[in-house]
């Protein structure tokens, strides 16, 4: 039996602590515990403590620590009498609770690939000039520190799995979305007389349950991730818009029925983005009055951080050479009077010449004729240095 | 029409009434606002992109989701991938969503479109892109026997989309903004599932389709009335036509009881009865048994008739309190007033005919979709605005004219033969009544309106929930019931003599004056030498 939550990969990874500090504190507790006990009892009482960590913080999506499959399998064709969604809540790595979300909505295991697809191609696209690029080769190491990046991506995975909650549920993917509450007959009752809430309250709501919200640890990094979750979900919020349409009388204003409509997921992640650059250091601080630990601003009477704001317990690391968190900027293009200076960390830039075709007059036709011809252009790449 | 009720009445009775009618009132609030839930509700769809691979699939529907569901694709990088092309893709979407079912409490179904359309440099959307769906709508009422189809229909919508970033390589992938699209208009919810099956053919020779821009999905939002708010409607309704009817009954039975002829007031007032009762008859019961699709545009037609007979009336009433010595008493007289609300009311109904009525056959059309139709609708609109305005004016100026009188009036009131003083003061009492109350449904009707415009749907106190539009609709439908109701209550000609209430040994008035006083004849001369008679007679 495994008994080490870190070395599992798992779509849910036990929270309050860093990896490291989770061996250090086993082996701190089977050393205090275990010296007098027999070895299976000791065991067991690691087991029993490794589920109840596990139940406190989420980890999921860009922040799963699986190897990520970026591009679903095409959309599934089967019936939803069959057995097909089982196999890909298999195939995820949830936990117990998780699991049986999934067993029970058929259409959340696609819907969760495919926050992964929309969370992955946003978070490429915003950091796409920056030193770190979101890629994924240093992202278990990543996940394990407090930088701003880990707090992005746990922003924009909770934020993707909301928008793509609320589109599944739109397109009839997920079959349970709002009156779900009641038994069926209750549920035909509700939806008959109209007291039903709406997809993205619904979304929300079952987001906190996915992620086993409910009860937020003490523990620093805990809260932070908690809020950075938050973050994630609130900018999807903010980002809704009203829209109404009037149909009284002879189309009068007299009867208006207004909705809130979900901004594309670009809005979201470009929000995101401008979070990220103003995020906000914060340290623990034991508030006087309940004795528990709050999250502070960085200066000492500052307020705890707003809402909106991400936030972060380290610096990050400059991502310029390869490290266990990035594979460094070595060999990236850049642009040359904007972004070389900057992603190069100071190594300079090589550059080429290049002989490339690429089409160009397109005739593009709705959906998918294209003609083109092609055009051979020369043009100079840059690439930044090694050394 | 002298004489009537509201002039005798004592004050105490007449504060009790007011109080009776006010609890109505909130009441009629209440029931909106707490137990029925919100009059509408919107349901996002996102339509599925199916793959009409003519020789797999038998069925000629596409399902987007369930059993037999057809061939999708995610996006339509994977269509190009595929060599799929665009007259093979049909976006699907099943109404309601699963696990649901449509009932004929919905009353009404409406779907507006909207296009998701991302920027791309070199498939930019042309000025003036016109898109051509086709689009074929489908029922049924189990999930599992064949689909019917319902409607079919080649449809053109006028794209206004604008893009609020620079056109740049940089801004690729983002969406532009564009406007909601009217889609369909059901008149009648009678069946449990709908299918829309939507096509954008592509024909390069015909224009068709061309310069729309890369569309990546199409949602549509469904607006349905809320079952729990029908059956509130219904039920008020229904309370409220045999109110109406017993009180218009012994209206008119007060009047035949007179020994003259109804005068035009009486007459105009039984009207404004008849159309109230018009509109609480609860024909909309049967909307629930058999599938009128009709019923929507009925219902528009109805509003129409009252709110007609509603300007009248006011404009009838000013001028029979005008005061100016002037034979009226015929309808004749207002052709110059109610002639804007008649035309008015007229062009609002031809609008109605040609968005409402030609529903019915293709509930796919929009009048707005068209340039000339976009023209005629708003030509009707803006003479239906003129008419308005017009009749505002008439009437302002007539309420200015009666104000006027009346102060000229009061001068002279002291100096007057009591009975012919009585005549006046209950005259400007009647009409300062009615102007007040109408003042105060006017100004809770705008108020409210405001109210449910600017907010947000609902409010909580505490453990309840108030549904503000809800409350709206129903207070201010039972508003005007009771105002309605006032009038024919308090403006019904009293049996009772002038003398009767003021006890104090002034008997002033007979019954002689009665018969005279019960008409709006107010020549110079005629009248008053009777009144002067009669007053004499009593005085004798």
């Amino acid at each position: 039996m495994n008994i080490q939550p870190h070395t599992e990969v798992r779509w849910l990874r036990s929270g309050d602590f860093s990896a490291e500090k989770h061996r250090d504190e086993e082996q701190r507790l089977s050393g205090i515990m275990c010296t007098r006990l027999p070895r299976t009892a000791c065991l067991l009482r690691l087991i029993a403590l490794c589920i109840l960590l596990s139940q406190t913080s989420a980890y999921f999506g860009l922040t799963g620590r699986e190897p990520l499959v970026f591009l679903p399998a095409p959309l599934s064709n089967e019936s939803p009498s069959g057995k097909a969604h089982l196999k890909q809540c298999e195939q995820l790595t949830l936990t117990r609770r998780q699991k049986r979300l999934c067993r029970r909505e058929p259409g959340l295991a696609e819907t969760l690939r495919e926050s992964v697809r929309l969370s992955l191609l946003e978070c490429r696209y915003q950091f796409r000039n920056e030193r770190w690029n979101c890629s994924l080769d240093g992202r278990g190491s990543l996940l394990k520190r407090g930088f701003k990046e880990t707090a992005f991506l746990l922003a924009v995975s909770s934020a993707a799995l909301t928008h793509a909650l609320a589109k599944a549920c739109s397109s009839g993917r997920m079959e349970r979305c709002t009156c779900d509450d009641s038994s069926d007959l209750e549920h035909r009752e509700a939806w008959q007389w109209g007291i039903c809430g709406d997809n993205l309250k619904y979304s929300t709501k079952f987001l906190k349950n996915f992620l086993g919200q409910k009860r937020v640890s003490k523990d620093l990094r805990a809260q932070i991730d908690s809020h950075n979750i938050n973050v994630g979900v609130r900018a999807v919020k903010s980002g809704l818009k009203t829209t109404c349409k009037c149909h009284g009388v002879s189309g009068s204003c007299a009867v208006r029925t207004c909705w809130k409509q979900l901004s594309p997921f670009h809005d979201t992640g470009r929000l995101l983005k401008f979070r990220y650059d103003s995020a906000v250091r914060v340290l623990s601080v034991t508030n006087a009055a309940t004795g528990e630990a709050e999250l502070a601003g960085p200066r000492r009477h500052s307020h705890s951080p707003r809402p909106m704001d991400l936030v972060y317990l380290e610096d990050s690391p400059s991502f310029c050479r390869p490290s266990r968190y990035s594979p460094g900027t070595a060999g990236r293009p850049c642009a040359k009077d904007t972004s070389c200076q900057n992603l190069c960390c100071g190594r300079g830039y090589n550059t080429a010449l290049r002989h490339t075709t690429l089409s160009c007059h397109c005739q593009v036709r709705w959906c998918c004729h294209v003609e083109c011809q092609t055009c051979l252009r020369e043009e100079e790449v840059y690439t930044c240095k090694k050394h | 029409m002298a004489g009537a009720i509201i002039e005798n009445m004592s004050t105490k009775k007449l504060v009790i009434v007011g109080v009776i009618l006010l609890l109505f009132q909130v009441f009629s609030f209440l029931v909106g606002g707490l137990i029925a839930p919100s009059p509408t509700t919107a349901i996002h769809y996102l339509a599925m992109k199916c793959v009409d691979a003519r020789k797999v699939q038998q069925s000629k529907w596409f399902m987007p989701w369930g059993p037999n569901q057809c061939n999708k694709i995610r996006d339509f990088d994977e269509a190009m991938v595929r060599m799929i092309e665009a007259n093979d893709i049909v976006f699907a979407v099943h109404i309601p969503l699963p696990n649901k079912e449509m009932s004929p409490w919905f009353q009404f179904m409406l779907v507006i479109m909207q296009f998701d359309i991302a920027f791309k440099v070199v498939n930019q959307i042309e000025d003036g892109a016109e898109v051509t769906i086709d689009v074929g709508l489908a029922y049924r009422d189990d999930s599992v026997s064949e689909w019917t189809e319902m409607a079919h229909s080649i449809e053109k919508r006028k794209l206004s989309c604008n893009f609020t970033t620079s056109k740049t390589y940089e801004n690729e992938g983002r969406y532009y903004e564009c406007d909601l699209l009217p889609f369909m208009e059901l008149g009648s919810v009678a069946h449990k599932y709908y299918l829309l099956n939507i096509r954008l053919p592509v024909s390069e020779r015909k224009r068709v389709n061309v310069g729309i821009g890369e569309i990546k999905d199409i949602r549509l939002v469904g607006i349905h009335q809320n079952g729990g708010f029908t059956k509130v409607w219904f039920a008020m309704k229904t309370f409220l036509t045999p109110s109406i009817l017993i009180i218009m009954v012994w209206y008119w039975r007060r009047i035949t009881l007179m020994t003259r002829p109804p005068v035009l007031l009486e007459k105009v007032i039984f009207a404004l009865g008849i159309s109230m009762t018009f509109i609480n008859i609860p024909v909309e019961w049967f909307s629930v048994g058999f599938n009128w699709t009709w019923m929507l545009l009925f219902g528009d037609i109805r509003q129409g008739i009252f709110y007609a007979m509603l300007l009248s009336f006011w404009i009838i009433f000013c001028g029979e309190h005008l005061m100016d010595q002037t034979e009226r008493n015929r309808f004749a007289v207002y052709w110059k007033q109610v002639g804007p609300i008649v035309f008015g009311s007229f062009c609002l109904f031809i609008f109605d005919m040609c968005e409402r009525g030609v529903q019915l056959k293709n509930p796919f059309y929009s009048i707005w979709a068209s340039d000339v139709g976009t023209e005629l609708a708003m030509a009707f609109i803006i003479v239906a605005g003129i008419c308005a305005c017009l009749y505002f004016l008439f009437l302002c100026f007539m309420v200015f004219q009666v104000f006027r009188n009346i102060s000229g009036k009061r001068t002279s009131l002291p100096a007057m033969s009591k009975a012919r003083r009585l005549h006046y003061e209950g005259l400007i009492f009647r009409f300062k009544f009615l102007m007040l109350v109408t003042l105060a449904c006017a100004a809770m009707t705008v108020i409210f309106f405001i109210i449910s415009q600017v907010n947000e749907g609902h409010w909580h106190w505490g453990d309840y929930t108030l549904q503000v539009n809800s409350a709206f609709f129903t207070g201010i439908y039972g508003m005007w019931n009771l105002y309605v109701f006032a009038i024919m209550f308090l403006y019904a000609p009293s049996h009772k003599r002038y003398g009767d209430e003021q006890s104090n040994g002034d008997l002033g008035v007979n019954s002689g004056e009665d018969i005279q006083l019960t008409t709006t004849i107010t020549h110079l001369d005629g009248p008053t030498e009777i009144y002067k008679m009669t007053g004499k007679e009593a005085q004798e």
